[in-house]
Formats: structure tokens, sequence, C-alpha cells
């Protein structure tokens, strides 16, 4: 089971047969078609939908595979965004700058999740710990970055900017190359697809065995014989640089980040995105955190109030009625409906 | 403190006694107040939460929406013409009965599920928050902090918070009171260390999880509307309550419910006040949440589980 | 102290109260390599605490554990698991919601791989008595409860250990399942599988056994054969009745 094709195939992701394979190909294949069929400000939305998916996938490892719930992970999301506006923001006149930045977003949220990280997994806390502590840290987070409003805050040339956040920040580019408009939609598509196919080998190995053993039962999982505490932890920096990633993602589609991206409100989005498409599954969270995105964007957009309220009332609902999340319950529906089409003799 | 202003008095260079008192008593009497004021704020921030941790082991995300919900009665009825007690009264079981709904239409289900609860009341709460938003809109009208402040040197006190921190103390009496001295507490506490066996005992648990989920969704909002006063009235008010209380809960851990939180506020506010005062607000909320993460490091179960340990190991040492 | 290889396990001194109940006093508990050993007891005698100080989940109050030639006092559970130690729960701890293939696949990375040859052939025979297909997609929740048990018994020996605790490993089971069991641990034994078995049944004990050790309130009451431990009047009178 070690070979690529084997991992990929392996059955801790829903999906396995040819006809599933088929239509995903198919998938795949609008997506790239996608920009040459419509409007530059469609592909950007779209762009804006796929950029979440790290975030969403990163939460669906930790929660759905690993038993660990974080409800502040936007954090690693925002700090990500404004590491790589600082570094590449006092880099602009140098071509390396961007991929500095990059660089400089993902190790600094490697570096707080693993301090974070340490504190709670080999402190063997209660499980309700950490999803409350790593919201308090959010929720601190965005309160210091609301307050750097004014010259005094500043990292080199680049302000903080306070409740308005960090604006003009720059472009990411490989050696000259910009990645805006289309380019910028294939990058995300490229990543986006990169991570799932990742995670999905992740999954399937025996380090993604251990880890769903770690969610079922931690302390039999020990007394096998494995070190849960630094299993955990590196899921759980792991998880934080796929959100980081999603940030830096953030930064490029729309040239700003503000403190309300590691608010209350967009800490919760994550959490809702992966129970909604269950967090057993990686390619469930991928198809909720995209159409849930979609949704709220264009509630949004049209000025509707009421989007909040809707996507709150679709996670309590979710947890009462769907605890296997919707995409997943209504692909196990499809899965069942396949096989009695497959064989209709079977009694 | 007197004898050495005395000795001053003595002092050759003529130092004037009384000016040396009004110089450190204040402060110290500031310190006093920054410290208990803020141990108060935090107990009261906390207290639904805990008392609901302890019973059932979940974190009710709705906290923050419960207090504002108990603000909001009060603004609304104090604007009415209720008298502000009065309506503070109200705001308890105003608030007490949307947790009764809450529980016996969500939470229930979530029993033994500690981590789908804490997801669904997180829902509860953004339903709720933007929920009063588009209702009453942004903004509710403030109540006048009442009572008046004096000063003492150069530091002002407020009479309110004063009255805060008594009301604080009053509600650890009462809880005490509550959970060694009622049927309610003795049942609750049965059902806290081992549930099934109260039931088998004829303790009718659910009734008890209903009760207990009233008691702190009725105290988050008796909080709120204590807490109304002094801060803006507005749909997402609960926010700036949440990160103190989750932290307060974290340190206080679920073994002993008033322990907990009485020492869990104590220790945060010693932290916070002297950090406050030196380096801001900000600065002491970030301190907290290190503390937090540092004391979570040697008792993972909160302080209240280790004050257990030491006090059931001495007792144990004393039967042999 | 010099670690005796042929010592599996020697505990000295050890001590562990919860709150006012002695659950270890003064605990000198040893086992030989090879030995088969069950430990029987009222309940709270503290046979499962023992276990639970051995493995590292429960840490002594005082005194000191060795393991297979190490002083596993301070060390965490993991470490002293992949020493060569296997342990069975009193309640059920198979992996409930996967197939019986993951929860005999998952323990593969932590083998111990010096015991391959040894290990791998007691898995195999032990899986071939217990009627459990290691390919199986079952869900395990959906075995019997003797099936679930002889799971977590081939769980644990999927890592290849020199020593194995069972924590009641036949309770709930008919007779014929326990004879089962009895063989299959005397067969593993035999291959000089060290095995210590939590018991109450006493005809099990009679069946497998070499050395009996009594747990009467945190002490060990009394050891030894089972013929002499079944003749002991203090032990009838404590534990078996008068019979």
């Amino acid at each position: 089971m070690s070979t690529v094709a084997g991992l990929i195939s392996g059955g801790a992701d829903i999906g396995r047969t040819r006809l599933f394979w088929i239509g995903f190909a198919v998938i795949v294949l609008l997506f790239l078609l996608y920009p040459t069929q419509t409007s530059a400000f469609r592909v950007s939305n779209a762009s804006f939908y796929l950029l979440n998916v790290p975030l969403g996938l990163g939460m669906a490892l930790l929660w759905g595979y690993c038993g660990v719930l974080s409800f502040g992970h936007v954090a690693y999301f925002g700090i990500a965004g404004y590491i790589y506006g600082i570094i590449a923001g006092n880099m602009s006149g140098n071509s390396f700058g961007p991929l500095a930045g990059v660089a400089g977003g993902l190790l600094a949220t490697g570096f707080v999740a693993g301090v974070f990280g340490y504190f709670v997994f080999y402190a063997r806390v209660q499980k309700w710990i950490i999803p409350i502590l790593t919201l308090v840290l959010t929720l601190l987070l965005e309160t210091f970055l609301g307050q750097t409003a004014g010259y005094q805050w500043r990292v080199g040339s680049v302000l903080l900017g306070g409740y308005n956040g960090m604006t003009g920040i720059p472009w990411f580019q490989l050696g000259g190359f910009v990645f805006e408009g289309y380019s910028f939609y294939y990058l995300v598509l490229a990543v986006v697809l990169a991570c799932y196919f990742g995670l999905r080998m992740l999954v399937n190995s025996s380090f993604g065995h251990v880890i769903v053993a770690i969610r079922e039962d931690e302390l039999r999982t020990e007394l096998l014989g494995y070190d849960i505490r630094a299993r955990q932890w590196v899921v759980f920096v792991l998880s934080a640089v796929l959100a980081g990633l999603s940030g830096l993602l953030y930064v490029q589609w729309g040239n700003y980040i503000t403190p309300s991206q590691v608010g209350l409100l967009q800490a919760a989005l994550p959490v809702i995105w992966t129970a909604v498409g269950g967090t057993t599954s990686l390619l469930a969270v991928v198809i909720s955190t995209f159409a849930l995105n979609w949704v709220t964007f264009t509630l949004s957009s049209q000025g509707n109030q009421y989007a909040m309220v809707i996507i709150g009332a679709l996670l309590v609902v979710t947890m009462l009625f769907f605890p296997r999340g919707i995409v997943v319950m209504l692909a196990e529906r499809l899965g069942r409906l396949m096989t009695r089409r497959a064989a209709p003799s079977q009694p | 403190m007197f004898r050495l202003s005395a000795r001053l008095g003595r002092n050759k260079l003529g130092f004037d006694r009384s000016g040396f008192t009004m110089d450190v008593l204040p402060l110290v009497l500031s310190l006093l107040y920054q410290f208990g004021t803020s141990a108060a704020f935090f107990f009261l921030a906390a207290v639904g939460l805990i008392i609901i941790l302890g019973m059932m082991n979940i974190i009710n995300l709705a906290h923050g929406e419960l207090m504002m919900i108990g603000a909001y009665t009060a603004t609304i009825t104090y604007h009415a013409g209720v008298p502000f007690w009065l309506a503070v009264i109200l705001s308890f079981f105003v608030a007490a009965a949307f947790g009764a709904v809450l529980e016996l239409l969500i939470v229930r289900r979530f029993y033994g599920r500690e981590l789908g609860a804490l997801v669904v009341t997180w829902g509860v709460s953004l339903v709720l928050g933007q929920g009063t938003l588009l209702f009453f809109g942004p903004f509710m009208p403030s109540i006048k902090i009442p009572g008046g402040s004096f000063s003492f040197g150069d530091f002002s006190f407020s009479a309110y918070w004063l009255i805060l921190v008594l009301i604080s103390l009053l509600l650890i009496l009462g809880l005490w009171w509550l959970y060694s001295r009622t049927p309610y507490g003795l049942q609750a506490k049965a059902t806290m260390q081992n549930a099934e066996m109260a039931k088998s005992l004829g303790v009718r648990t659910p009734r008890i999880y209903a009760l207990t989920f009233s008691l702190g969704a009725g105290l988050a909002g008796l909080s709120g509307a204590l807490l109304a006063p002094t801060v803006t009235i507005a749909p997402f008010m609960g926010q700036q309550f949440v990160a103190p209380a989750f932290i307060i809960v974290v340190v206080g851990g679920a073994a002993n419910v008033i322990a907990g939180a009485v020492g869990s506020s104590a220790i945060l506010a010693a932290i916070k006040t002297p950090i406050g005062m030196a380096f801001g607000a900000f600065s002491g909320t970030v301190a907290l949440l290190l503390a937090a993460l540092i004391i979570i490091r040697v008792m993972p179960n909160g302080i209240s589980a280790s004050l257990q340990g030491y006090f059931s190991r001495r007792a144990g040492g004393a039967m042999r | 102290m010099v670690m005796d290889p042929a010592v599996a396990i020697e505990t000295q001194s050890l001590n562990k109260r919860f709150g006012g109940v002695v659950a270890a006093e003064n605990v000198n508990f040893k086992v030989l390599s090879g030995e088969f050993r069950c430990m029987i007891g009222p309940n709270g005698a503290g046979k499962s605490t023992l276990f639970a100080m051995l493995c590292g989940i429960e840490s002594a109050d005082n005194g000191q554990i060795f393991v297979l030639g190490h002083d596993v006092t301070r060390m965490q559970a993991f470490e002293r698991v992949k020493l060569g130690v296997g342990l069975t729960f009193q309640t059920n701890r198979a992996f409930h919601g996967l197939s019986v293939h993951e929860n005999l696949t998952i323990p593969q990375a932590a083998a111990k791989l010096e015991n391959k040859e040894a290990g791998q052939a007691r898995l195999e025979f032990a899986l071939d008595a217990f009627e459990l297909d290691p390919n199986d997609e079952t869900k395990a929740a959906e075995l019997f409860h003797n099936q679930l048990q002889w799971l977590e018994i081939a769980m644990v020996l999927t890592g290849y250990p020199s020593l194995i605790l069972l924590d009641e490993p036949t309770a709930g089971m008919a007779s014929e399942e326990t004879l089962k069991t009895a063989m299959v641990l005397k067969h593993l034994n035999s291959t000089g599988l060290t095995t210590v078995v939590v018991e109450h049944d006493m005809a099990f004990v009679k069946d497998v056994a070499q050395t009996v050790t009594v747990l009467h309130q945190g002490q060990i009451f009394a050891e030894g054969s089972v013929a002499d431990i079944t003749a002991h009047d203090d032990v009838r009178r404590v534990y078996l009745g008068r019979a």
C-alpha cells in the first residue's frame, strides 16, 4: 500500500471506484476551462472560494481525522497574511520579496502553532480546552491587530493599519511572472489539488491510520507504543500551515488583510465548512468549503444581512440532524444507490 | 502601617506623617480596588460558564450571547421605567428561560459528546448574536452607572464597582449555600460525581441537567445585566467577556465549581492587575493567556483539581 | 541495582492511594521471564491499578518499577510498550469504530522488530485459533463480545511483545470460549511469552497458572502455586469463600 496510486486510492476518504475518478477528472477539467467561459470578475470570485479550501482541509485533518477541535484556526490564516505583507512589503523592489514572504508566513504559522501545540498536547489537557484556548488566541490576535492604527505601528516601511488593516500587499511573483487574475486562479487550483492529493495520501498512510486510532481511543493507541502527543502536535502544526497557506493566497487575491479575518465571525466559518461537509472526508470538506463560500459571498454581496444567521442556523441544523455531515451523508446515499443499481438481483 | 508613618512623623527633616499616609495609602487601596474589581469582573464573567461545565463537562459557547440577553433585558426594562435592581433580577430569569429552552431543544442531545456540544452552541451563539443585530439594530440605549465615584488621594473609585465586588461575594456565598444546603445542590453534586449512580439512587438527572443549565444561563444573564452599565450595549458585547471567561474556566477547571471559579478569578486578577497597570489592559489579557498556558502545563485539570487532590491526600494521610 | 534478564517484572515498595483508598501498599511484585502468573483478588483489591502502574497509565506515589530489564518508573506509557509490553483493558478497548483489518494493522508501525520471528508465529497462531481474518473489513462493533476480547489480544500480539498483561480477558465469555482462550494463552506462554493475567474465573486460573498472586486491599496477600492458594485458609476466607 505504499505506492502513490495505492496511497491515493486508499479507503480513508470517499470515492475509490473508476467511476468516481472519471467524475473527478471531469470536474477538474471543468474548473480548468471555466475562465474561458466567463468574466474575470467571476473567475476572481471562484479563486476566492477555492483559496479557502486549504484552511478547510486543515480543519478536516485536525478535527475529522485526529479528533482535535480548533476554534481559532483563522489565527494562522491571519498570521501568514500579515507576515507576508510585512516581508514582501519591505522587500518590494526585490524580486525575491514575495518568495521570502511566503516562506516567512509559513514559518511564522508553524512556529506559533508549534509553541501553542507544545503547551496543550504535552500537558495532555482535556479535549474541550483546545477549542477554547485556540479561540482565545485568535480573539486576542484580533484585538491586538485592531489597535495598531497609527504610524508608530509599523514594521520597516509597512504599516499594520489597525482596524482598517494592511493594504497594498504585493503580488506573488516567480522570477518576474506575476500571478494575478487568470494566472492566480490557476495557481490556486494547483495548490488546492496538491493539498488535497497530498493529504489524501497522508491519511491513507500508516501515519494517517495511527492518527485515526488516536481519534478513536487515545489511551489504547498510546498503549500500542505510539507517542500520541508528538503525532497530535505534528498534525496540529501541519493543519496550521495549511490555514496559513490559505491566508497567503488570500492576500494575493485582495492585496489587503484586516483584523476581522482573525475575528470571532471568521473563526466560525472553517468549523461550519467542516461540520457541514463531514469531518470524516477530505473531499466532502473541499466541496462544502467551496459551496459555502460561494453561498456566503453571493448572499453578502447582494446586501443580504441574513447571511451569518443562515450560516449559524445551518451549523445548528447540521449538528442536530446531519451529524456525519451533509455532503458525506449525501455521498453515502449516492453510494448505496450505485450499488443497488449495479446489482439489482441482490436481495 | 500607622507605626511606620508615626516613626516618619518623628523624622528630623520634619516629614509630615499625614503626607506619607496620603501618598501610600491611596496607592495601596487603589491596588486592592483594582485587584478586587478585576476579580469580580472575572468571576461575574465566568460563573455561569463554570456552573454548566462542572455539571455537564460542556462549554456553552452561547455564554456571551446569554450575557448580552441579560444586558438587553436590563436596558429595555430599565428604560421602560423599571428600577435598575429589579431589571437586573428580571434579566436573570429571562436568560434562565432562554437557557432552559436551549437545553431542552438542543444541548440535551449532546451529553456525552462534549465537542459536538461546543460546536452546536457556537452555532446558537451566531444565530443569537446576528439575529439580535438584525432585530434590534447595532446599539441599544446605555444604562447610566448607578452610584457615584469618590476619590481618595490621586485615585478615584467607583461606588458601583464596589457594589459589584460585594455582589460577587454574596453570589459566592449563595452558591456555596445552594450546593451544600439545598436538595438541588446535593443532587447536583451527586450527578456531577457519578451520574449513573445518582440516577439509580432516584435522582432525576435530566431535570438536574436542565436546572443547572438554566442556572448557568441565568447567572450569565445576571452578570450581563450587572456589567451592562459599564459597557456599550450592543449585539456582540458578549465577546469582550468571552475571552476572560474562557481563561478563568480553563485555569479553574471543573473539579470543584466554586473553588475553581474563586481561585481562578483571584489568581488571574493578581496577574492582570500589576501587568495591566504597568503595560495597559490588553497586555494584561495577553499575560492571562500566557499564564493559562503555563498553568495548564503544570496542572492540566485546572487548579480546582489540584486543590482537591491536595486536600484528599491530606485527608488520606490522616486516616492512617 | 543489577537488572536480571530473567526477571520480567519487578516492583519495589510500590505505594499508591486515591484519596482515602489504598490501591497499593508496599507491593513487591516479581514475575520471572516466561512465567504464567495469575492475579486474583476481590474487586477493588488493586489489580487493575497495579497493571496501570506497570504500564505507566498511573504513576505510583513512591516505589520503583522494573520491566523487561529497564527501570521504567519515570517512563511514559508508550516508551514502556516499546520495550515489549502488551496490555489489554478490563473493558474492551479494541477500536470499535474501525474494521478488524484496521485493528490488526494499526499496531504494526510500533511493533518490536527484534521479536519479529517469534512474534509473527505467535500472532499467526492466535489469529488462526481465534478465527480472526486480518483482511476482514467488518466493523469491530459488529463482532460478538468474545471475538472483541480476542481481537484486542491479537492487536496486542501484533506488536510482538515479550510480556503481556491481560485484565480479565475471559470476562463475559461462555465456558467453551474461556477454554479456547486458556488454550491459546498457554500455547503462547509455552513459546516464551511472559504472561500475567488478572482473573476471577477460578477454573481458568487452575487451568493456566503456574503461580498465583492474591491481592487484597492493595497488598500482596499471598503468593504461590494454584494448589497452595486454594488450600490457603485465609485466601479462602477473604476471596474464595469457605468451599
